[in-house]
């Protein structure tokens, strides 16, 4: 906390001035050396998305004899957090240490060079640590360039009452197919994210992937990627999107929906499905809807096919520009403990990357035993979105393609397929 | 003219009155919304079950309340700053003759009509070298280069109405031409030079685009910006609640000096563009 | 009229210079005029000038910054890039669309506030007020109002309009969320308009409409014959001035649709190559397009509609 004694903005510029031109002035930049240049503990400087104060807590639990954690928050949203990191990163901006990072980005930076090397036994007990999803997401080129914090999984919620109506048997796991025509036939809606945002990009990777299929192969090879969405499997993911788009299950405000928009749709007199991460369960007060939500395995996209569900979550990376490489390094291992997933998960409700993490008693009794267990197995299968130094535009442009979900059809993926093509060439504006 | 009021205006005055003040009344009624109820959905206009939490909220959050000291700060920085090199610049274009003026005015008028968007990368390059990305000054010289056609604009229009016989009467009483200026003329521009802060200090206020891109911590961050940094009981969507009434509290001040200065801003913004 | 307080008189009151040889006196107002400008000149170069000239270099590569390795010289590619692609011609029209229709709205409502505002002769003060907070309010804070109050969920727009269903989502079709940023846009500027028009409008002689009324014209005949070209300058400049800003509409549309339903306009897509994208290379290819249409719009503005900006600001 001494960075933020220092605050006031006066004496702050005036110091600024004062101090040696160019890189120096730079490098005391933004909180972090200024105030305490030559004396005290070194401060890592960790930028975190924002959130109830997990994160903060981690951060206070970590600090040792040797430096002090201290938290700068991103923006809300992850676009924009990648943009900000991004930029800076460039620049060689040395005010960053740590740094919570968005999976679908961790490949970008690590191809650009802006993280910096993990040593190879902390990738190994990090990897043995974490979820396979939350480790192959992490992974980039075969090495581990970020240390997983936690872990986000979307599951099926229900309305326990709705699906009675509808005389569903939801023990067995269910298709898209099936819930549509259980919602439309009995006047309920289907909560999914199909705004054009980053989310829209996450419900089309999982449908994809549950019929087998993948978006990008071969992503090593950065712009060069092989494009595979136009394959059955995307084929397939486009038919449950305009299936649902088309009946009566699909809510009103789909083609602007959200996380929290669907959320709302679910708690309203409408709401029989929707698929959402993890802390939607708290979303509804401690009524939960009168008990009347059931949740289960995320829909299949193809009748038999296990389904893959979203994987989210974030990442710690250290920064290759930070002054304290060795002691942001060191700092993950604490970061990413067990104890401290669980700190964050009570603090967020944002679960554990790893089994031990969930096996902490703080994090068993966030839920019911049924759900942190459905949990634990959808991130087991869980499928992540595919690493690419070049996901943004990969996800840009199939959002452009893709959206409004109404407009969705069979020639979606082939359309699509050429359309990241040319983005990816460089040769059409996204 | 008719002294009376015909019917027709006093329509036309309750019509401009919803107009102006909807809106506004919508965003406060807003703010008094509780955030359950935002989350769940509420299309009425007015809140079922009003609530000062948000107001609670948003002063107990530091990174807002930073956040305003930055406007502030910044907005007045450039206020002042982009308002003394205005009047001299306004000064010479009104008053004296010489080369270059010609340039002065087409860039003035490029500048008050660029694309602010088009500079931001290259703002920000620029920024990381110097040592001003993500500080006060950082935004203060934009703001001000971005002000300066308004306030020249403005302060060159309320300058030709001066009086000038008595500069020139000082003058020949062996004044230079500088002295002229600061002892009779500035005195006589004050209201001028007034006007024009007011309207550089709206600018500042409402920038955008570049308090977005060359800022990173609250170390600089101004209110606009900072507005897509709340987040609430939803990870994906900001508090909408908390967000009206950090819109509130950043328009309060906007009407405060609306309220005061009414006279003053309308005048200025007409001097400057219409000349009849 | 107290929004004219700055321009009565001022013809009489300008002096013309510049006829006659250079003197001692005149050399040396040059030299003040120079130093007297020179601070804000100076300023107002290095914020823009230098940039561009940047935005044109890297313009000519292909160049993402996170792929620095992958930098390549490609000459005008991206400008062809840019200019073949649909995507900115549809953003193109957008942007020109917003900035018709919306300048055109503005024109009509802002013409009726200050005749409304001419007539008034109660409550001046609290008119001003009123029309002054719009105008002073923050944009993005506009934009959010305005989206809440279309949104499907927290907005009142659907059940105050008759004609609209109740589940009406605005932001899910292109003309409906276009409509949306352009009432968010419409809201904000039109008392600007209405201040500019109502100066023109006191510069209006009142003896001669009277005497077009003694002649017998309608009002209508009045407006159109008398006041409107009477006021012709004061409109034109408005119209330069609000086209300007309305071609660069960037805030609305960002925080309400996120150029989601084709809303998208050229600042944005310029937005969102150079900053969200980081494709400094094309991004700054349309860059350097944006400022250069805003130069065109200016230039044909000024020209076709032949706004005398000198005669405007009293430059003579």
């Amino acid at each position: 906390m001494t960075a933020r004694s220092s605050r006031h903005p006066r004496t702050r510029q005036l110091r600024r001035w004062a101090a040696p031109a160019g890189a120096l002035t730079l490098a005391c930049g933004i909180l972090a050396g200024c105030s305490g240049d030559g004396s005290g503990t070194p401060e890592l400087v960790w930028y975190t998305n924002p959130d109830a104060g997990g994160q903060a807590a981690v951060a206070e639990a970590c600090s040792t004899d040797d430096y002090t954690i201290t938290t700068q928050v991103l923006p809300q949203d992850a676009g924009q957090q990648r943009i900000q990191l991004a930029r800076r990163l460039a620049a060689g901006d040395t005010g960053i240490d740590l740094m919570s990072l968005d999976p679908p980005y961790t490949a970008e930076f690590a191809d650009a060079g802006y993280l910096a090397d993990i040593p190879d036994d902390l990738q190994q007990k990090f990897s043995e640590q974490g979820f396979e999803s939350a480790v192959q997401s992490a992974t980039w080129e075969d090495e581990l360039v970020v240390a997983p914090f936690w872990s986000n999984v979307q599951v099926l919620w229900y309305r326990k009452a709705f699906v009675e109506k509808a005389g569903l048997d939801m023990s067995q796991p269910v298709t898209w197919e099936q819930i549509i025509t259980a919602a439309s036939e009995n006047d309920g809606k289907i909560g999914v994210q199909a705004n054009k945002y980053e989310g829209y990009s996450v419900w089309v990777n999982a449908l994809i992937s549950g019929a087998g299929g993948q978006i990008a192969t071969g992503t090593d090879a950065g712009a060069e990627a092989e494009i595979t969405i136009d394959s059955d499997a995307g084929r397939a993911a486009a038919d449950v999107i305009e299936t649902l788009a088309d009946s009566e299950a699909a809510p009103d405000d789909l083609s602007v929906s959200n996380e929290g928009t669907a959320g709302a749709t679910f708690g309203s007199d409408a709401g029989a499905f929707l698929v959402n991460w993890t802390y939607i369960w708290g979303n509804y007060g401690d009524d939960q809807l009168g008990g009347d939500i059931g949740f289960a395995r995320y829909p299949q996209t193809v009748e038999g096919e296990e389904s893959r569900p979203p994987y989210g979550g974030i990442g710690i990376g250290v920064s290759s520009s930070s002054e304290h490489q060795d002691l942001a390094v060191g700092a993950l291992e604490c970061l990413t403990s067990p104890e401290n997933q669980a700190l964050n998960a009570e603090l967020t409700g944002n679960m554990p990357s790893s089994e031990a993490g969930y096996a902490q008693p703080a994090v068993q009794e966030l839920f019911p035993a049924e759900l942190i267990a459905l949990f634990q197995e959808s991130l087991e299968s869980a499928a992540p979105r595919t690493p690419s130094p070049y996901w943004s535009d990969i996800s840009g442009a199939i959002q452009s393609i893709w959206h409004p979900p109404s407009s969705v059809d069979e020639d979606t993926p082939g359309e699509s397929s050429d359309f990241i093509g040319e983005v990816l060439q460089g040769r059409s504006l996204l | 003219m008719k002294n009376k009021t015909s019917i027709g205006t006093w329509i036309g005055f309750v019509l401009i009155m919803i107009w102006c003040l909807l809106p506004v009344v919508w965003i406060i009624s807003l703010s008094f919304k509780p955030v359950e109820e935002t989350a769940a959905g509420s299309p009425q206009f007015l809140p079922k079950d009003a609530t000062l939490q948000n107001y609670k909220d948003i002063l107990a959050n530091d990174d807002f309340t930073r956040a305003l000291l930055n406007s502030f700060g910044i907005a007045m920085i450039s206020t002042v700053l982009a308002v003394i090199f205005a009047t001299l610049a306004a000064y010479a274009i009104a008053r004296l003759e010489f080369r270059g003026k010609r340039f002065v005015l087409s860039l003035a008028l490029a500048i008050a009509m660029f694309p602010v968007v088009s500079l931001v990368g290259p703002l920000f390059d620029m920024w990381r070298t110097f040592g001003l990305f993500n500080t006060w000054p950082g935004l203060i010289i934009p703001y001000m280069s971005f002000t300066l056609p308004l306030a020249i604009w403005t302060l060159s229009a309320f300058f030709r109405e001066i009086p000038w016989e008595m500069e020139q009467a000082a003058q020949v009483d062996g004044a230079t031409s500088w002295q002229a200026f600061r002892k009779v003329i500035v005195p006589l521009a004050a209201p001028g030079v007034f006007t024009a802060a007011i309207l550089t200090f709206f600018f500042a206020w409402n920038e955008f685009v570049l308090a977005i891109s060359l800022t990173s911590t609250t170390a600089s961050r101004t209110v606009p910006a900072q507005l897509s940094y709340f987040v609430g009981p939803d990870p994906f969507n900001p508090p909408y609640g908390q967000l009206a009434t950090a819109s509130v509290v950043v328009t309060v001040p906007i009407i405060i000096i609306v309220l005061l200065f009414q006279r003053k801003i309308v005048a200025g913004l007409t001097s400057g563009a219409v000349k009849g | 009229m107290s929004t004219v307080v700055a321009t009565p008189g001022a013809k009489d009151t300008k002096k013309k210079s510049g006829a006659g040889a250079m003197t001692d006196r005149s050399r040396s107002e040059d030299r003040l005029g120079m130093k007297l400008v020179a601070p804000a000149v100076v300023l107002m170069l290095l914020v823009t000038a230098w940039p561009m000239l940047q935005a044109l270099y890297l313009s000519m590569f292909r160049y993402r910054l996170t792929a620095p390795d992958d930098r390549e010289f490609i000459w005008f590619s991206n400008y062809a890039t840019v200019l073949s692609d649909g995507l900115f011609w549809q953003d193109m029209f957008n942007t020109v669309l917003i900035m018709v229709v919306t300048v055109a709205v503005e024109l009509v409502i802002g013409f009726a506030f200050a005749m409304v505002m001419h007539k008034v002769i109660f409550a001046r003060g609290v008119i001003r007020t009123s029309i002054l907070i719009p105008y002073g309010i923050i944009t993005v804070v506009s934009a959010f109002a305005w989206q809440f109050a279309f949104s499907l969920n927290n907005g009142f727009v659907n059940s105050w309009l008759p004609f609209v269903e109740d589940n009406f989502n605005w932001f899910g079709g292109h003309w409906s969320a276009m409509f949306a940023i352009m009432v968010s846009e419409i809201w904000k500027t039109t008392p600007f308009m209405a201040l500019l028009l109502l100066a023109g409008l006191s510069q209006v002689s009142e003896d001669m409409i009277e005497a077009a009324q003694v002649d017998g014209a309608t009002w209508w005949q009045r407006l159109w014959k008398v006041i409107l070209p009477n006021m012709r300058a004061a409109i034109m400049v408005a119209v330069l001035f609000r086209a300007l800003d309305a071609y660069r509409i960037f805030d609305n549309i960002f925080v309400m649709t996120r150029g989601a339903q084709e809303t998208e306009s050229v600042s944005f897509l310029t937005y969102r190559q150079v900053i969200e994208q980081v494709q400094l290379g094309l991004g700054s290819a349309l860059s350097v397009l944006l400022f250069l249409s805003v130069l065109l719009l200016a230039y044909l503005i000024v020209k076709l509609f032949n706004v005398d900006l000198a005669a405007a600001r009293g430059e003579g």
